[in-house]
């Protein structure tokens, strides 16, 4: 068994049951001291449940949670040494910005003098000194993120909860919340467990990602892992874009498989270890677009699939640019990363390409069986 | 300035037509009726027949303790009946709003509603019913055993207040409800996320929301009990001493229509002050309390 | 469209007001007692005279506040007693004088209509005719109160929460009585008068205690007595009569101080419409079969000439037990207010209510 200090929170076994449908479904993690944990999944997957669990706004039916070692089995939430950045971030409107912040000061008996000390100290690490007396409808989007997050921050928590805290903001401000909120999370040097269903999300801020479905984890690494070696067609499927199709594997080879598309699009892929497959059994292939390497001209190597294609749409988003391609024989669409390179700017509807890509990069997994 | 004034007529017409049914409403039945019973209450009875100007009828009520202690009891008593009328009534509205779901809710507004679709008259004469010395409660004690004799409920100052309670309920338990029900429920899990226990959580959440609500429940309660007339002469029987009573009785059984509308307009400017005193006190403005 | 709207809107207004004359005309609005113009007479004078009897029931101070209200308007013939006809004269000017041409005076005892006359007098015109008679005195229960014999009985300390009386200057009057005062000779007298008052008003608050409640309406007084949650009241000798027949114990009883005796009067408000109704309503009932039936109907003799005969058997047997000739000779007859002594009277009422 770890050492349970080592870790801020520890999951075992945990399992929520409502009457007729598991929420959580033996759900065991571990976080390290200091790291950021996100916890990706889409809605209705349980992690809502999995996270008032943890703040202590609902019971496991079975398991155990330990903060720093300790069970909190029974431990009300306001007794848990951990505390919670809401949806809709919940900053009581009748209260000044001050008042907010200063709240759970109070409730721990701390004296006036240093609570007034503590919430400038916090309100200047979020960066928002002299907002002390502002009313909460005065403050931006941003603004109100910050001082919710300070609210709990200036409590010193083992661990902050947050749920989602960025879905209400406009894409640009989210973009920087991002990267403020990892910031914040380093300077403290607290435990940060996030809930969202935003992928870039959870892959731009986090140290370790928890993929969720059906209440249970899919795969824990850290972004790179999750992006780069998916163990499952759900996470595959989930965190990036992927071009996805259903095959069957027609032929295996000493370390690869050769699959077939439903549409006759033969691709190899590379073989692993842990996953066996027998001929003739039904497949789901992932293939990121921008692994696909797309030339002018042929430039063949051994061990790559090589494609002819021609362009049928192009989407311009910038550097997220993307191609539509029709795979000739097959008249497969597949979906290719257009690189903003000198070499393809002049590239227009029907035109052909040759796209390559290595059999490493295609992720061939056994069929999902719908839930 | 031609074109001006044509394309602004039909606007101001169409508007004053839209407002005539307000105005006449508020000028016929608000209005007038109190002006009249002003300038009824400033004359005084010289002689049968002969009346004079003047505020002999008002200097009546502040020189004769009767009519004094009358208004402050019914004031002092009103105010108690609103007090526990809001202590009641907040734990239902909370129990309706925030624990219960779907239907179970609504049935319980609708059975707190209930007792309203019959008169006032009925639901007093409902309470006599079970309280009289003769009634239900009586003999179901004295069935179990619990007195010898027979008890009377009738009569006294704690069976007003239970009526008036229980007649102004719904009058604040509607309010606090819906109010109720906009908190969102992550207010009161971040109180106790961040520490508070329920008191803290009750106080410094739950009150700060509900405060408009409070304040117009009780603003409601107050000024219907104060004008409340069956219950308390019903319930209250031989003691029941309420103001409006002094004024029914100085109009129909004292013909002393004078002294009547004097009372009538003290009580509607007093009353006020003591509601203007209630916001000043709980620092809410009027607009917002009945927005 | 608006106008049109306006239009429908007058049309519909004349036709209210226009129904509303026709109706007048064939209609007689009688403010009246309960029990003064039963079912059957009503039927029976619309046979006879075509005219519809529009009956509000009332009492002595409803009827004042509803005339003064309109000055003497929405009724076409009005019943207050006779002792309250002048001074409401003559402080509000409700009623017109009556026109005693159109009364037939044959119909009446000669005594009553005199003495009503006289008391009904205001600036030199008579305003009221007599109808209806009765005392008011004391419901006995004679098993559980048997002791109670005058008002002031009433506050005995063995009848603590269980008596009954009304608010009222009747009550006032009668406790006057049984005190050994005598109200009706300080009449005259306001100073006299509120001394007497205050008398009155020191005893009836220390006789609190002893009041179940004060009764407003018959039928509250008839109930508390039935349901033995009192066993005496000040009260109407009819309503005594009433009880007895539901129960043998409960009786009207004549005070030792004397009953006070009161004369319901016809009156015609000031601004009557249906004037020649109003004359053959009071010469209808005052026949002497008609005033029977009524006398039925009320419980209570009327002021109609030769119809004691046609009174049914029991209930002059039930007069005859509550009143042997000495009650009838102490039956004290209330004489006219003079105005302003209701004032005194009201302060003392008020503060009676308000005593603990």
């Amino acid at each position: 068994m770890l050492n349970h200090t080592d870790f801020d929170l520890q999951c075992t076994d945990l399992v929520r049951q409502f009457d007729d449908f598991t929420a959580v479904d033996q759900v065991s993690f571990a976080i390290k001291k200091g790291s950021f944990f996100s916890i990706l999944g889409p809605s209705g997957c349980g992690k809502t449940t999995l996270l008032r669990m943890l703040a202590g706004f609902d019971d496991p039916t079975s398991g155990d949670i330990f903060i720093k070692g300790k069970s909190m089995i029974g431990v009300p939430p306001n007794k848990r040494p951990v505390n919670m950045v809401f949806q809709h971030l919940a900053l009581f409107p009748n209260m000044n910005v001050s008042e907010n912040i200063a709240y759970g000061l109070h409730r721990q008996g701390i004296n006036k003098v240093e609570i007034k000390h503590k919430v400038e100290q916090v309100l200047a690490r979020v960066n928002l000194s002299g907002s002390g007396q502002k009313k909460i409808s005065q403050l931006s989007g941003g603004q109100k993120q910050r001082i919710a997050i300070a609210r709990c921050l200036v409590l010193n928590p083992d661990v902050l909860l947050l749920d989602e805290p960025l879905g209400a903001l406009d894409l640009k401000l989210r973009e920087h919340m991002k990267v403020e909120l990892k910031k914040l999370q380093q300077e403290f040097e607290t435990t940060f467990v996030y809930i969202t269903h935003d992928q870039s999300e959870a892959l731009v801020m986090s140290d370790q990602v928890a993929v969720m479905n059906h209440g249970q984890f899919q795969q824990v690494g850290d972004p790179q892992q999750l992006y780069f070696q998916p163990d499952n067609a759900f996470v595959a499927g989930f965190v990036g874009d992927s071009n996805k199709w259903s095959a069957t594997v027609i032929d295996i080879l000493s370390d690869s498989l050769q699959v077939k598309t439903t549409t006759g699009l033969i691709l190899y892929a590379q073989k692993s270890n842990e996953k066996a497959f027998i001929i003739g059994s039904e497949v789901e292939v992932f293939i990121r677009p921008e692994a696909i390497h797309i030339s002018q001209v042929s430039t063949a190597k051994a061990d790559q699939n090589q494609l002819t294609a021609t362009v049928n749409n192009i989407l311009f988003d910038g550097a997220n640019s993307q191609l539509l391609v029709e795979e000739q024989t097959s008249r497969e669409e597949i979906k290719v990363k257009l690189p903003q390179t000198a070499e393809f700017i002049h590239l227009k509807k029907g035109d052909n390409l040759q796209i390559s890509f290595p059999k490493q990069q295609v992720n061939v997994f056994p069929k999902l069986q719908d839930k | 300035m031609m074109t001006k004034g044509k394309s602004k007529t039909p606007l101001k017409l169409g508007l004053l037509l839209l407002l005539c049914p307000l105005l006449l409403w508020l000028v016929l039945l608000v209005i007038l009726p109190q002006l009249t019973m002003l300038n009824i209450s400033l004359q005084e009875r010289i002689a049968p027949r002969i009346y004079e100007y003047g505020f002999s009828n008002y200097i009546e009520f502040f020189t004769e303790p009767l009519y004094w202690n009358t208004f402050l009891r019914t004031a002092v008593m009103s105010i108690i009946a609103t007090v526990l009328t809001l202590i009641i009534a907040f734990p239902i509205s909370y129990y309706i709003a925030k624990m219960l779901r779907g239907r179970a809710k609504g049935l319980l507004l609708v059975l707190c509603l209930i007792p309203f679709w019959v008169s006032e008259l009925v639901r007093t004469y409902g309470w006599m019913i079970l309280l009289r010395e003769s009634g239900v409660v009586s003999s179901f004690l004295q069935y179990i055993g619990m007195t010898e004799g027979p008890i009377e409920f009738l009569y006294t100052d704690a069976t007003i207040m239970l009526g008036l309670v229980y007649s102004s309920m719904l009058f604040m338990v509607v309010p606090l409800t819906s109010t109720l029900e906009s908190l969102d429920d992550s207010y009161i899990e971040a109180g106790y996320d961040l520490g508070g226990n329920g008191l803290s959580v009750f106080w410094q959440i739950i009150v700060p929301h509900a405060k408009p609500a409070i304040v117009s429940g009780c603003i409601v309660v107050f000024m219907l009990t104060l004008g409340n007339y069956l219950t308390p002469i019903l319930l209250g029987g031989k003691s029941s001493l309420w103001f409006t009573e002094q004024i029914f009785t100085q109009f129909i059984t004292r013909f002393n229509w004078q002294q009547g509308s004097a009372f009538g307009v003290l009580l509607l400017s007093i009353s006020s002050l003591i509601v203007w005193l209630g916001l000043k006190l709980s620092r809410q403005s009027f607009s917002k309390v009945m927005s | 469209m608006q106008i049109s709207n306006c239009k429908s809107l007058i049309a519909v207004g004349f036709t209210l007001c226009i129904t509303a004359q026709s109706v007048n005309a064939e209609t007689l609005r009688l403010l009246t007692w309960g029990g003064y113009a039963p079912k059957a007479v009503v039927d029976m004078f619309k046979a006879e005279t075509g005219i519809d009897v529009e009956v509000t029931k009332s009492n002595n101070e409803d009827m004042i506040a509803k005339l003064s209200a309109t000055r003497g308007g929405g009724f076409d013939l009005v019943q207050p007693s006779q002792d309250r006809i002048a001074s409401a004269q003559a402080e509000f000017n409700i009623y017109k004088p009556i026109d005693l041409s159109k009364i037939d005076n044959k119909l009446f005892v000669t005594s009553m209509l005199d003495s009503t006359l006289k008391s009904s007098m205001y600036d030199g015109k008579p305003y009221g005719v007599p109808h209806i008679w009765g005392t008011s005195g004391l419901i006995v229960n004679s098993e559980k109160a048997a002791d109670v014999k005058d008002y002031a009985d009433l506050c005995n300390d063995a009848y603590k929460g269980k008596v009954t009386y009304r608010l009222k200057r009747p009550t006032l009057i009668a406790f006057a009585f049984s005190m050994g005062l005598d109200p009706f000779a300080a009449y005259n007298d306001p100073v006299e008068y509120e001394k007497i008052m205050l008398q009155v008003q020191d005893k009836l608050i220390s006789c609190k205690g002893n009041v179940k409640a004060y009764w407003s309406g018959g039928d509250a007084m008839k109930n508390l007595m039935r349901s033995d949650e009192t066993v005496a009241a000040m009260a109407w000798d009819a309503g005594g009569w009433q009880l007895h027949d539901d129960n043998k114990a409960i009786n009207f009883v004549a005070p030792t101080s004397g009953a006070l005796g009161w004369i319901d009067a016809f009156v015609i408000p000031r601004k009557s419409k249906n004037e020649a109704a109003a004359y053959k309503w009071i010469n209808f009932v005052m026949q002497p079969k008609i005033a029977a039936l009524i006398t039925d109907s009320a419980g209570n003799f009327t002021a109609s000439k030769g119809a004691d005969e046609f009174v049914n058997a029991p209930l002059r047997a039930k007069y005859q037990s509550s009143f042997d000739t000495a009650s009838v000779d102490n039956i004290k007859w209330y004489p006219p207010v003079p105005a302003g002594l209701e004032i005194i009277e009201g302060k003392v009422l008020d503060r009676v209510k308000a005593a603990k």
